[in-house]
């Protein structure tokens, strides 16, 4: 359980955080989501008390300023910028923070497996690719078990497969009481993986609610550059325009306004008025 | 040697003419010394006999091993007074404490050809104080004195107004001086002279023949004052290390040579105020190891008419200094194209005769400095002090004007004569022990943080 | 699953320091230092510079017959002055900003440690590298020295290592209070060089300029020299040497009179102080939580 209470942190003048408050609730998976610079990072370093920070945090009801020590037990952290001792290997980088952490001995092999690292648990950290660091991160916070997980863009710097892999691993980690915090500014990955997400813009929650309903409440969109065939552009323009799409020519094709999570609407319109969509690409803002 | 085995031979010869006392413990000795004819030899047993005595005939006093002569902490234990007296081979032990009264181990006056030989001076405050006796003999002693402090103790050994005498062979501890009065054509040789106030001191005492001594851990080494036509040679003189620890120091003095001496880890190694002092008068300092000294050589301002060759000047913080600043360029540092050894010579010798092709020039910005700033001492050896002096050398607008130039320095050390050592044997064992252990901690930290260390199972 | 065992803390209601995890970071500290090619370099260096000065100061002994280990370690003392400061100082402020840019810092202060036992055990760590550096180099110095019948004495030898280790834990402390307060490696780096020029030569200098220009009182020159880290190691270095300081001149013979024997215990007073005090700063500053 997690109670964050009007929660401010400035950088300089610049407030970050201005005034977030968040509950979460036993077994609760919840994700932070909201463009870059809006303050999800931040969050994550106030509660493991990286930052100074005006407000409260409590983490299983232990205050988290005045005892960072004992809420960093209760928390296993993926952070967004992975740092280790580049020389140090992987099995010695699960030992010291498994002597840090007073994990008992017998986790290291089974997570070392559970991210199946097992082939590389000689290679120095310096060595690894990202997603092997990422994978390397999520070994060692589940290192002891812990009852909260903070999970920072856990899945920037993998490829396709990794991070399958890595959506996979984490769905499996849900429920059974564990908080699992995940920052991330990827709507689809959180949908997948959290029950609630709490939307931040310049430092204030700006919406709470399930995955799902977040494009809606919030008016996302997303802009679609279409290249349609034989010339047909200007056709394609007004058709759209016609539907009450916000579109305009762009140079070699189209490009027209499309709500996040109803993308695909508009190139059924197109197609059945029988305009060729050759590609498209998904431009956010 | 053969000369002491000569003397014994002649002291044997005349035993058996003259008649001998054979003196029973208990009695005092003073009794038996009454008892005895002039001329006579009293031959002690191994006994304490108790004095203070007196002796005023010629006699022998002889002891054997275990010979004492206690004088009960009143007065002089022995006092002579007259000539032809020999005391030999007896601990002479305990005399008064009376600095005032000059209570002394032997005390003679008028005691010509007085001779002390192979005697040990214990607890007593004087060992000898000789006066107005002509060429006494002091020879193979061991002398000590009270457990004082140092300016309350007396004299190892005083002569006063005693000319010809032969000072040799004795070890001197521990006392105040060993000191020379008025005494015209001595030679003190080959004794060891250690932990007293001035290791040897020369008052008004001209024609005197020092050589061969081992003088350490004193005040002051030797100091020579006030006297004409010495010898120095072949003597070390160690860590003098007193408020004014000159290893020699000569003041006012005429007509001395200084060669072969090793003066080494004294405050000052040599110190000339005013020597020498006439001025048809030149000194030669020849051939001598100034080494690890605070100075090697100090010179009062204006002291002239010195020069040196042959000499070695080794690490000491300062080879040469001027007290107070100035110039001492009335001294010479090369003899027929022969200079000294300096340690930080940067010169080379391209034609290899030995001699540097560059001269020696002493011109240390930071020396400079110190000797017009004395205090500025505290900061000598320190990175700034030698910054100071690579200032210097970078910058030659900044030189002061050299203190000396040796126009031939010798690229090595030349040739020393043999002098007493005051080295004991280096312990090395101790010293490999501790190097072992230093390593041995090196090798345990880099063992702690060997990877396994993080592996271990705590 | 594990219990939500908030332990033996709560009930405290405060953060002990705990030995364990200062150890462990101790334990990564020395393994981080021994893999760092800067320390090696410098610990070579300074076992070379200490073994060649052993190896040439000490005269040939058929010349020179008293031990000539008091020059030998007067070298060796400048070369502690000049190459161990500037080493521990560099390391000390290096190691937490590097560990900032790197984003180890925030990846062990994430686990459950306080910044008190980081700071502490990176202070310990980076004592012991130091410690092993300066023993493997006098250890060196000393065996060379018997190889060349210089008779140092063993009790010199294990004093002088003591002072240098201890000066350079001064030098460590104040390279950590540069590190708290600089957020990169360059720039804590150079205040370092400027902190050790300061310490070793400027200071020094200032007090011959103070001299030269207006007669500094010998009492005011020896507590103005005395009060800096590097002096003070010399002070109490030069006591452990020659047993006294008047061969400097009269401010050392103020010294001497003044304080006796206890001259070399203001040197090492001084060079305590100059630890507990600049470690203290880099506590209270890196406790405050400077942000990561």
């Amino acid at each position: 359980m997690i109670t964050i209470e009007n929660l401010v942190k400035h950088y300089g003048r610049t407030a970050v955080l201005d005034g977030v408050d968040i509950e979460i609730a036993d077994g609760e998976s919840v994700g932070l989501w909201g463009p870059n610079g809006a303050g999800k990072t931040t969050i994550m370093r106030c509660i493991l008390g990286l930052v100074r920070y005006e407000g409260s945090i409590r983490v299983h009801g232990i205050d988290a300023k005045r005892r960072p020590k004992a809420t960093r037990r209760l928390i296993g952290t993926v952070p967004q910028e992975l740092g280790f001792y580049d020389d140090l290997t992987i099995r010695e980088t699960l030992q010291l923070t498994r002597r840090l952490r007073r994990a008992p001995a017998e986790r290291l092999p089974l997570v070392i497996e559970q991210v199946g690292l097992e082939q590389h648990a000689a290679k120095r950290v310096r060595e690894l690719s990202g997603g092997m660091k990422q994978r390397l991160a999520l070994a060692l916070a589940l290192l002891d078990d812990p009852p909260v997980l903070l999970l920072d863009e856990p899945t920037s710097s993998l490829d396709l497969a990794s991070r399958e892999l890595m959506v996979r691993q984490l769905e499996d980690l849900r429920g059974e009481g564990r908080v699992l915090l995940l920052c991330s500014h990827n709507l689809e990955e959180l949908a997948m993986l959290v029950d609630r997400v709490v939307a931040l813009d310049n430092g204030r929650v700006v919406e709470e609610c399930p995955p799902s309903q977040l494009a809606d409440r919030l008016g996302l969109s997303s802009w679609l550059h279409l290249s349609v065939a034989g010339g047909d552009e200007a056709r394609a323009h007004e058709l759209l325009a016609a539907k009450g799409f916000n579109a305009r020519l762009n140079g070699h094709g189209v490009l027209v306004e499309v709500s996040a999570q109803r993308k695909a609407v508009a190139l059924g319109h197109l197609s059945e008025s029988g305009v060729e969509v050759l590609d498209f690409e998904v431009w956010r803002r | 040697m053969i000369r002491l085995w000569f003397a014994g031979l002649i002291v044997g010869l005349v035993a058996l003419v003259v008649p001998t006392a054979e003196a029973a413990e208990g009695v005092p000795l003073q009794d038996i010394v009454d008892a005895t004819p002039s001329g006579g030899v009293v031959t002690l047993d191994a006994a304490v006999y108790t004095g203070p005595v007196t002796i005023d005939k010629p006699v022998t006093l002889r002891g054997v091993e275990g010979t004492v002569i206690d004088g009960e902490g009143i007065g002089n234990v022995i006092e002579v007074n007259a000539s032809g007296v020999t005391i030999e081979g007896v601990v002479i032990r305990n005399s008064g404490d009376r600095l005032d009264k000059e209570h002394a181990g032997v005390s003679a006056d008028d005691a010509d050809g007085l001779r002390v030989v192979d005697n040990v001076f214990e607890d007593v405050l004087f060992g000898m104080f000789i006066r107005s006796s002509r060429d006494v003999a002091v020879v193979g002693n061991v002398i000590g004195s009270k457990d004082l402090f140092v300016a309350r103790r007396g004299d190892g050994i005083r002569l006063w107004q005693s000319s010809g005498a032969l000072i040799e062979g004795n070890e001197i501890g521990d006392g105040r001086d060993t000191v020379f009065w008025f005494t015209d054509d001595i030679t003190v040789r080959d004794n060891s002279i250690s932990n007293g106030r001035y290791g040897l001191h020369f008052m008004y005492s001209d024609n005197a023949v020092v050589e061969g001594n081992l003088i350490t851990d004193n005040s002051v080494g030797a100091f020579l004052m006030y006297s004409t036509n010495l010898t120095v040679r072949r003597n070390t003189v160690v860590d003098s290390r007193g408020p004014s620890g000159y290893g020699l120091g000569l003041k006012d003095m005429d007509g001395v040579e200084v060669s072969g001496n090793r003066f080494e880890g004294n405050r000052i190694g040599l110190y000339l105020d005013n020597s020498p002092s006439r001025v048809d008068m030149n000194h030669t300092v020849l051939n001598n190891v100034f080494a690890f000294n605070d100075t090697g050589v100090m010179f009062r301002p204006s002291v002239k008419r010195n020069s040196f060759s042959e000499n070695a000047f080794i690490d000491n913080t300062e080879h040469v200094s001027i007290d107070g600043g100035g110039q001492i360029d009335e001294n010479v540092w090369t003899i027929a194209g022969i200079g000294n050894h300096w340690s930080d010579y940067a010169g080379y010798d391209a034609d290899d005769d030995g001699v540097g092709d560059l001269p020696y020039r002493l011109d240390d910005l930071f020396s400079d400095l110190t000797d017009r700033h004395p205090e500025l001492r505290f900061l000598l050896g320190t990175p700034a002090a030698r910054a100071i002096d690579m200032a210097g050398e970078a910058f030659p607008n900044l030189r002061p004007e050299p203190k000396l130039i040796d126009t031939a320095p010798l690229v090595s050390t030349p040739d020393f004569p043999e002098a007493p050592s005051a080295r004991g044997e280096p312990s090395r064992l101790t010293v490999l022990a501790a190097s072992a252990i230093l390593l041995l901690v090196a090798g345990a930290i880099v063992a702690a943080a060997r990877p396994r260390g993080i592996g271990r199972v705590a | 699953m594990s219990e939500v065992d908030t332990g033996v803390e709560e009930q405290v209601g405060g953060e002990g320091v705990e030995f364990r995890l200062i150890r462990v970071i101790v334990v990564k500290v020395l393994q981080e230092s021994l893999r760092d090619r800067w320390f090696w370099l410098y610990t070579i260096g300074f076992a070379a510079l200490a073994a060649s000065l052993t190896l040439v100061a000490i005269p040939d002994s058929s010349v020179v017959l008293s031990g000539g280990f008091g020059r030998t370690g007067a070298a060796l003392v400048a070369l502690v002055q000049l190459v161990v400061v500037l080493m521990a100082i560099s390391l000390g402020a290096r190691v937490l900003p590097s560990e900032r840019e790197s984003g180890s810092l925030a990846f062990v202060l994430s686990q459950p440690i306080g910044r008190t036992e980081v700071l502490l055990g990176t202070f310990v760590g980076l004592g012991g590298a130091l410690l092993a550096a300066l023993a493997a180099g006098f250890g060196v110095a000393g065996v060379l020295s018997t190889l060349r019948d210089a008779s140092v004495s063993a009790s010199v030898l294990i004093r002088l290592t003591g002072l240098s280790w201890l000066l350079s834990l001064c030098a460590v402390a104040i390279g950590l209070v540069i590190g708290v307060s600089q957020r990169k490696v360059g720039a804590a780096t150079s205040t370092a060089l400027f902190v050790w020029f300061v310490l070793v030569f400027l200071g020094d200098l200032g007090i011959m300029g103070s001299v030269l220009a207006s007669r500094l009182p010998v009492e005011s020159l020896f507590l103005a020299a005395v009060l800096n880290p590097v002096e003070a190691f010399r002070v109490a270095a030069i006591v452990a040497l020659d047993g006294s300081l008047d061969a400097l001149g009269p401010a050392g013979t103020y010294a001497v009179d003044t304080y006796g024997d206890r001259v070399g215990l203001i040197g090492v007073g001084v060079l305590v102080a100059w630890v507990v005090a600049p470690l203290t700063l880099a506590w209270l500053v890196f406790r405050r939580g400077a942000d990561l």
